[in-house]
């Protein structure tokens, strides 16, 4: 075998080809793990979110809360459904928690804080007493839990200062004259949640002008398996025209559009740019193949093999490749801090997203960046296990 | 610009007629008889006055000539010998306005090197000066023809008397039955002779020559040479040669030596 | 022979090498145009969006509905030349043969007089006033439906339960490439009648008003803002293209991706031009150097670089225009408004980002040689006489 520091030698020495070539494929790898750190954080606000012993239920026909309505008595109606976790009293500073609770939710338009004017809808959820409580990863992180029945609301801690009138001590109207108080902020695990606005469910339902109904209602189950119970006992009664989803699935399904649309736009885009970075390393190593014939030549004539000579040249357009990968690795590591506010396509509403980087895409993008590397590299690589000893020496 | 008297020479060998216009006045006819062999006393061409050049090594000043003076008349056939790192090369280049001296001034074809500018030097040196290296440097990519004709594309000539000039050059080396083979299907003195065809295309006063049979065998250095032999006697060249191979610097009418940067 | 002859042999001196970077150009052309036809396609809705209407909406949030009364109230207003009204119905197809298509119950008098650039032929217009529940489609709407006019139609919705039923009495032509044509309009009364929709009942989702003055615009939104300022339910109005650009502008984060995405693959573009340059300078630095000898200047061999470079990009660009013109214009194009009518009514390469992607090809070839060239002019003439390699 050649031993590999010649082929590290000979990326040293061209330092301009070998920059340049990198430079394309960590951009191309930047990209890739950029759409794969998207991917992790989608997961992370969606899917590790909800819980398995929660149910969604919606009114039929609707995808999400936002377009689903719910009449007040048939709330109430739920509480006997099969499967259903009693309410819980709160004893000793422990709160209480409901066993079904209906919740109101809607988007309202916020101007967003950048000096831009423009305006986006961020999603407010009108919550009944035992609302926060319900949701035990839910936690306040500064100022207070809104007082129940009052105006006050709190904020998740992803939109924390991202809207105007959005902010602990800061106020926003739903309608005239009844301003909403926003007293604290919230984190709920990483979850879509925190990019919601928390308030008492009768507050703003009148400012909604909505008392008739809720959009939601969420059950906590006994345990896990009572879930299907749950759901086929809902579902079969038709007088209630509901029905009902995990609310772990219902999360997932929320981000499924959404996220399919900008990890897929992500990837495509990394492996359309990832066809100009490989051609860029095809022509890198072929220069390196005719720059080098005599070279080949006389290592031909030592007594090395066509397949070492192809391997070589294989490892070496891998070694360029990962280069660049590591380069692009270690630059997209810099959008670990930053976070995205993009919509949501089925809840209409913005929510913040942040790009995670997990081990498995920071493997997942040089593995990426190797196989380019090899497949930009075989071509040349072939062409130089071809070189004849005799005709490369004599030129 | 002088042009025409390689035509001219040409029509002198092919139709025996004497007296062709020549620029090179005394110095033919002094070589006119044959001998030849002459401190040629002609007026110089080449005038070197206390040339020093230094090369910065890092930290190192290396001095490779070093108050050195030289005149070469008009119409000479000098060959320069010495050993490797003398500074052959780099006086050569100064010669040939490829390098300018440290100090010192250098006077070549009338014109004071020293006080010209890069772009200058590049228009002079393609009226002046014929370039014959020792690996040819033919361009891979253009057919003989196109290779001789290559300076002629700095000058206003129009296409069909730069082809008539390129057509005269290559029948002055012989090679005009290769016009259109490209350097890879000529031998290797073939391919000096084109390149000596591209250096004389121009008709420059002088043609400079760096080790120009290196890279032969004895037969195509000795054809080589004799065609240098017949460019300094027939079109009356001067030509300056630099040169390792002692039966080289034989043919030249003048031989020096350089050692250390200074001429012995 | 002249000086062309010389680049022009030069330029595929390294055959491969020059066909790959005139690949990669190409491609990145291709790539570039593609991002851009997305964000010009994208906002070409609100950019067409006519200048002498307005659409006024709730204004805390677009779920909101208003009394439905409000629209006398706009009409009173002078200079307000027309207006009509439309509840969002959330329609889905039962048979999921479209992900989504817009579906709204509007004022069956009104409705088209306002909206012009939907064009409905007068017999259909007048059948569907007379049927309480006519509907009217968009004509790629029609195709996936799979209907024509006088058929059953079954659609149900997000927002409103159960299946309803309707008679489709025309097929709407757009009179301008921005409409999308996979709308579904019936009539407000019909919706407003149902008990399904009982909690809607006497309510509107917004408001569009034509304007006879559109210089006027502004100073009558604000009036009509004014109008409701003291009532429970405020309004928002803006032109047309505001409102769409609401919408779109929730989008503004993947457009700003997009923007750095093109950035990214002209980086690409110039990296590898770069590299085919440089790597074919280095190779030919002992000819310059002999082209120097032989009388041409530094110039020279600098208009060699940056006129070969460019070549290359030129070749590279129009290949890559011609390509995305017959990729994206011919092919691509057709689909995407087809299947994607609600996002992407119009999804063609303008001539402005193909000019713009060529424009940008000739700048890249020029840079990529600005520095090889710099350094090959700069080489002593003997030291590049001395580079073999």
């Amino acid at each position: 075998m050649i031993p590999v520091q010649y082929n590290i030698r000979s990326l040293m020495v061209r330092k301009v080809t070998t920059a340049a070539t990198a430079g394309g494929i960590a951009l191309v790898v930047f990209v890739f793990a950029a759409a794969l750190m998207l991917g992790e954080g989608i997961n992370r606000a969606f899917g590790s979110s909800g819980r398995q012993d929660v149910a969604v239920v919606l009114r039929n026909g609707s995808d999400s809360e936002l377009s689903s309505g719910i009449n007040n008595d048939l709330v109430n109606l739920l509480k006997g459904q099969p499967g259903v976790s009693p309410d819980r009293a709160g004893e000793g500073g422990v709160p209480a928690v409901p066993g079904v609770i209906g919740e109101v939710v809607v988007v309202v338009s916020a101007e967003i804080d950048d000096g831009s004017g423009g305006t986006t809808n961020v999603l407010i959820r009108g919550m009944p007493a035992g609302g926060m409580a319900f949701r035990p990863e839910a936690k306040i992180v500064s100022g207070r839990a809104p007082a129940p029945g009052s105006n006050e609301v709190v904020v998740g801690k992803s939109i924390t200062g991202r809207f105007k009138g959005i902010s602990p001590g800061q106020s926003f109207d739903l309608r005239r004259n009844r301003p909403l108080q926003v007293v604290g902020v919230f984190e709920a695990n990483g979850s879509a949640y925190e990019s919601e606005v928390w308030g008492d469910l009768d507050v703003i339902r009148t400012s909604l002008g909505r008392s008739a109904g809720v959009s939601s209602v969420r059950v906590r189950l006994a345990s896990n398996g009572q879930f299907s119970a749950f759901k086929s006992a809902v579902e079969a009664d038709k007088q209630l025209g509901m029905k009902a989803t995990r609310e772990s699935d219902y999360f997932r399904k929320q981000s499924e559009q959404t996220s399919g649309f900008l990890v897929g736009l992500g990837i495509g885009v990394a492996i359309l740019f990832s066809l100009a970075a490989m051609i860029g390393a095809a022509i890198t190593m072929n220069g390196a193949v005719a720059n080098r014939s005599k070279e080949i030549g006389t290592l031909r004539a030592l007594g090395f093999s066509r397949l070492s000579i192809l391997i070589s040249f294989v490892l070496e357009a891998i070694a360029l490749a990962l280069i660049g990968g590591v380069i692009g690795t270690a630059l997209v590591m810099l959008l670990a801090s930053v976070e995205v506010s993009v919509l949501n396509f089925q809840t209409f509403s913005q929510v913040v997203l942040s790009f995670r980087p997990t081990a498995a895409v920071v493997v997942t993008a040089l593995v990426f960046s190797g196989v380019m590397g090899l497949v930009g590299g075989l071509f040349p690589a072939i062409r130089a296990s071809r070189v004849s000893p005799v005709e490369a020496m004599r030129a | 610009m002088t042009t025409g008297s390689i035509e001219a020479g040409e029509a002198k060998e092919a139709k025996s007629e004497g007296g062709a216009a020549s620029k090179a006045g005394a110095a033919a006819k002094e070589k006119g008889d044959g001998k030849g062999k002459a401190d040629a006393g002609g007026p110089s061409i080449v005038t070197l006055r206390k040339i020093s050049r230094s090369f910065q090594r890092g930290r190192e000043t290396i001095q490779v000539l070093d108050g050195l003076d030289l005149e070469v008349p008009a119409g000479s056939f000098e060959a320069l010998m010495g050993p490797s790192g003398s500074g052959k090369s780099t006086l050569l280049n100064i010669i040939a306005g490829l390098d300018r001296p440290t100090t010192g001034d250098a006077e070549v074809a009338g014109s004071n090197l020293s006080r010209m500018s890069d772009g200058e030097l590049a228009k002079w040196r393609s009226q002046n000066i014929g370039f014959i290296f020792q690996s040819f440097n033919l361009i891979p990519v253009l057919t003989a023809a196109q290779n001789v004709e290559l300076p002629l594309l700095l000058t206003h000539l129009s296409s069909d008397e730069r082809k008539k000039r390129v057509a005269t050059a290559l029948r002055v080396v012989g090679l005009e039955d290769r016009m259109e083979h490209y350097p890879r299907q000529l031998s290797g003195g073939q391919e000096q002779r084109v390149a000596i065809a591209r250096a004389i295309v121009n008709d420059p006063k002088i043609i400079v020559a760096d080790e120009p049979t290196g890279d032969l065998d004895r037969k195509s250095a000795d054809d080589v040479l004799t065609l240098m032999e017949r460019l300094n006697k027939e079109f009356h060249k001067t030509i300056f040669m630099v040169t390792h191979d002692p039966a080289a610097a034989e043919r030249a009418s003048v031989q020096r030596r350089l050692d250390k940067g200074a001429l012995q | 022979m002249n000086l062309a002859t010389y680049a022009r042999r030069n330029m595929f001196r390294r055959r491969w090498r020059t066909i790959l970077t005139i690949v990669v150009i190409a491609l990145t052309v291709v790539i570039f145009s593609a991002i851009r036809t997305v964000v010009v396609a994208w906002s070409a809705g609100a950019d067409e969006a006519a200048q002498d209407r307005l659409a006024t909406r709730h204004k805390v949030s677009i779920t909101m509905q208003l009394p439905k009364r409000y629209i006398d109230d706009v009409r009173a207003i002078p200079g307000i030349k027309a207006a009509s009204w439309a509840v969002w119905f959330g329609g889905k197809d039962p048979k999921k043969r479209i992900p989504f298509f817009a579906t709204f119950a509007a004022d069956q008098h009104t409705w088209f007089d306002v909206i012009d650039e939907m064009k409905v032929p007068a017999a259909q217009l007048a059948e569907w006033k007379t049927t309480a529940n006519g509907a009217i489609l968009g004509d790629v709407l029609a195709k996936t439906l799979e209907v024509k006019v006088g058929d059953r139609l079954v659609i149900t919705s997000d927002i409103y339960p159960g299946d309803w039923e309707f008679k489709v009495v025309g097929i709407y032509e757009a009179t301008r490439k921005s409409v999308d044509r996979n709308t579904m309009v019936f009539r407000w009364d019909f919706f407003n009648n149902d008990p399904r929709a009982s909690f809607s009942r006497e309510q509107i989702g917004w408001m569009m008003s034509r304007v006879s003055d559109p210089r006027k615009g502004a100073e009558l939104s604000r009036q009509i803002d004014k109008i409701f300022d003291e009532r429970d339910d405020q309004t928002m109005t803006m032109s047309e293209r505001a409102f769409q650009l609401s919408f779109l502008g929730a989008f503004s984060a993947i457009l700003k991706a997009f923007d750095w995405i093109s950035v990214g693959i002209l980086l690409i573009m110039a990296l590898i031009l770069a590299n085919s340059i440089a790597m074919n300078v280095r190779e030919r630095t002992h000819e310059y150097g002999v082209l120097r000898a032989v009388g041409f200047s530094a110039g020279h061999v600098r208009g060699f670089i940056l006129g070969e470079s460019v070549l290359i990009a030129a070749l590279g660009g129009v290949i890559g225009v011609a390509l995305t013109v017959v990729l994206i214009n011919g092919l691509l194009g057709p689909v995407i408004e087809e299947s994607m009518a609600a996002f992407f009514p119009y999804f063609r390469t303008p001539p402005s980002v193909l000019l713009m992607a060529l424009g940008l090809a000739l700048a890249l070839g020029v840079a990529a040689a600005v520095l090889p060239a710099r350094r090959a002019s700069r080489l002593k003439v003997t030291d590049a006489l001395r580079r073999l390699d």
